[in-house]
């Protein structure tokens, strides 16, 4: 009983779940708005372990530095993604139909070209790197100052988007196209321009995630699979296309996780990611949060 | 003669492989109301999809205030003072009265006076101003309207589209729609006009047009066209 009250246990239920919200934030936004079932997410948050890994190796540039490399990489490539694929699919209506069937196809051969090419250049072998790894022990909680950096720039990350949508007019305009698109066009949001800034955006986010995780996890080709079903389940917990429920529901799963495992055991992980998935599709299908929270 | 402020010429759209529009022409003249009537499905709503740029025609032309805007971006078209009243409403439901109207205030061209031009609204509507923080979505179909056009007037149009604006509202609703509407063109907008409400229509409109089919069947002054024997048969029921 004395791990469940302590701060240790808290602190680490916070950091994954930040990560959680932070890796599900840029799928949910692509989601949202473009309405892209973007499976190859997680490739991005490998993307940016590699960038933040090869960036210290190589150059000895810390990994505060490459956060933006990465952000700047991963908007480069949704950029190319939205120019080369789905501009087009999105602006006629025919396509436009079907473009939520046809993008997971899309982005799964997306996903195996990445995870290809990253093996090809880099093998699989594992890779990581140390980077702010003593410990500090703040009012008897030890903590890494790896860990202290994910948890505050991902919190930041998120609070920051919440804040961005709710007070700037782009952010605005996204919520609209959100909402309803063909109403977002009828008072004269930009579609062109936010769904290309978002997919950038939501694509950057996820470079930003990959160089926390590299931090205090092992970096492999293959890495980024698990972190593409943990933001599926977090948006479907939260509401498909609700950015602040996702949110929410990103630090719940890192709670309902990190408690879960110290109640029961670490054999018993997956169970409560899906549980509480299968859970909430069967009791609200819609979302937890969709009522309580709107973004 | 008095130049159109909106003129439309030889108009085709399509939907796939299914043509909708077949060579619709008409002109709006700056501040008249333009009224089109025509039976479901005679092309109305796709008019002024095309108007709005939520349609790309297949062919023929589209001129507002002299410019071509044919294929110009549903953005710009609302910025250059053309605004949609959709079929439906479409407010955002998840959003507040007031969210509603500052989003209908987005183009920059729109921005710099968005607090006069609320102010203006509520006063038009007052409905609007007691309901301003309830989620739009919780509102009847009458108030959504009202949004719907309130929101639409935040952009600073010149030239107001509205499609079936009093679509399955209750007749006091209904009145209250056609009021606002004669008050807007007194106030000097222009607008061009979608309705099944054949009657009230055409006596408020300056000019008419019968759409059949994808065509202009008929075009006249609005008593014109109430007097004309296929609007009464068809569409008054007499
Ligand atoms: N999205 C669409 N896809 C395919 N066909 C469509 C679509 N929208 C409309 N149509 C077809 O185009 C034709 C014209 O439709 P439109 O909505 O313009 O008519 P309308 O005059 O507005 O009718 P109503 O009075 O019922 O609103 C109809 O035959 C309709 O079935
Ligand atoms: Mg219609």
């Amino acid at each position: 009983m004395d791990t469940l009250m302590s701060g240790q246990l808290l602190f680490a239920a916070l950091v994954s779940g930040s990560l959680y919200a932070l890796v599900a934030l840029g799928l949910n936004l692509v989601y949202g708005t473009l309405r892209l079932l973007n499976i190859a997410h997680g490739d991005l948050v490998m993307i940016g372990a590699y960038t933040a890994f090869w960036m210290i190796s190589l150059f000895a540039i810390p990994p505060i530095i490459s956060l933006v490399l990465a952000a700047a990489l991963c908007a480069l490539l949704g950029w190319a993604v939205y120019a080369g694929l789905f501009r087009r699919m999105l602006a006629k209506p025919e396509l436009a139909k079907r473009v939520e069937a046809n993008s997971l196809i899309l982005f799964y051969g997306i996903s195996v070209i990445l995870q290809n090419l990253a093996a090809l250049a880099f093998t699989s072998t594992s890779r990581g790197y140390q980077y702010l790894d003593t410990v500090i022990t703040w009012q008897g909680i030890s903590m890494t100052g790896n860990r202290l950096l994910s948890l505050g720039v991902a919190t930041a990350v998120c609070f920051g988007a919440l804040l961005f949508l709710r007070f700037h007019l782009f952010g605005w305009g996204l919520r609209a196209v959100i909402q309803r698109r063909e109403a977002a066009q009828v008072v004269g949001v930009n579609l062109n321009r936010v769904q290309l800034l978002t997919i950038c955006g939501g694509f950057a986010v996820a470079g930003v995630a990959g160089v926390l995780v590299s931090m205090t996890e092992q970096i492999t080709p293959f890495m980024g699979f698990p972190f593409t079903i943990v933001a599926f389940v977090v948006i479907i917990i939260g509401g498909l296309g609700n950015i602040g429920a996702g949110i929410l529901a990103g630090f719940c799963l890192g709670l309902v996780e990190t408690y879960g495992i110290a109640l029961t055991s670490p054999g018993y992980r997956s169970i409560l990611i899906y549980g509480l998935f299968v859970g909430v599709l069967l009791v609200r299908p819609e979302g937890i949060f969709t009522k309580a929270v709107r973004s | 003669m008095t130049v159109p402020m909106l003129s439309v010429s030889s108009l085709r759209a399509a939907y796939g492989p299914v043509q909708v529009l077949f060579e619709v022409n008409f002109d709006v003249l700056p501040g008249s109301v333009t009224t089109l009537i025509g039976a479901n499905g005679a092309g109305k709503t796709t008019i002024m999809k095309s108007l709005a740029g939520l349609v790309s025609p297949t062919a023929g032309e589209i001129r507002f205030e002299g410019e071509y805007i044919t294929h110009t971006a549903s953005h710009d078209r609302v910025n250059a003072g053309l605004c949609l009243i959709p079929e439906g409403r479409l407010v955002f439901p998840g959003m507040t009265v007031e969210q509603n109207l500052r989003l209908g205030a987005i183009a920059p061209a729109a921005r710099a006076g968005h607090s006069e031009m609320l102010a203006e609204v509520f006063r038009r509507f007052p409905r609007l101003e007691q309901r301003r923080n309830q989620q739009a979505g919780l509102m009847s179909g009458g108030e959504q309207q009202m949004l719907a056009l309130g929101r639409g007037l935040m952009a600073r149009p010149r030239l107001i589209l509205m499609d079936e604006p009093t679509l399955g509202l209750a007749p006091v609703m209904v009145k209250q729609v056609f009021e606002t509407i004669e008050e807007l063109r007194a106030a000097g907008f222009t607008i061009l006009l979608a309705e099944q409400n054949a009657k009230v229509a055409l006596e408020l409109a300056d000019r008419a047009y019968l759409l059949e089919n994808g065509r202009v069947a008929l075009a006249g002054s609005g008593a014109e066209l109430l007097d004309s024997p296929e609007v009464r048969r068809a569409y008054l029921g007499m």
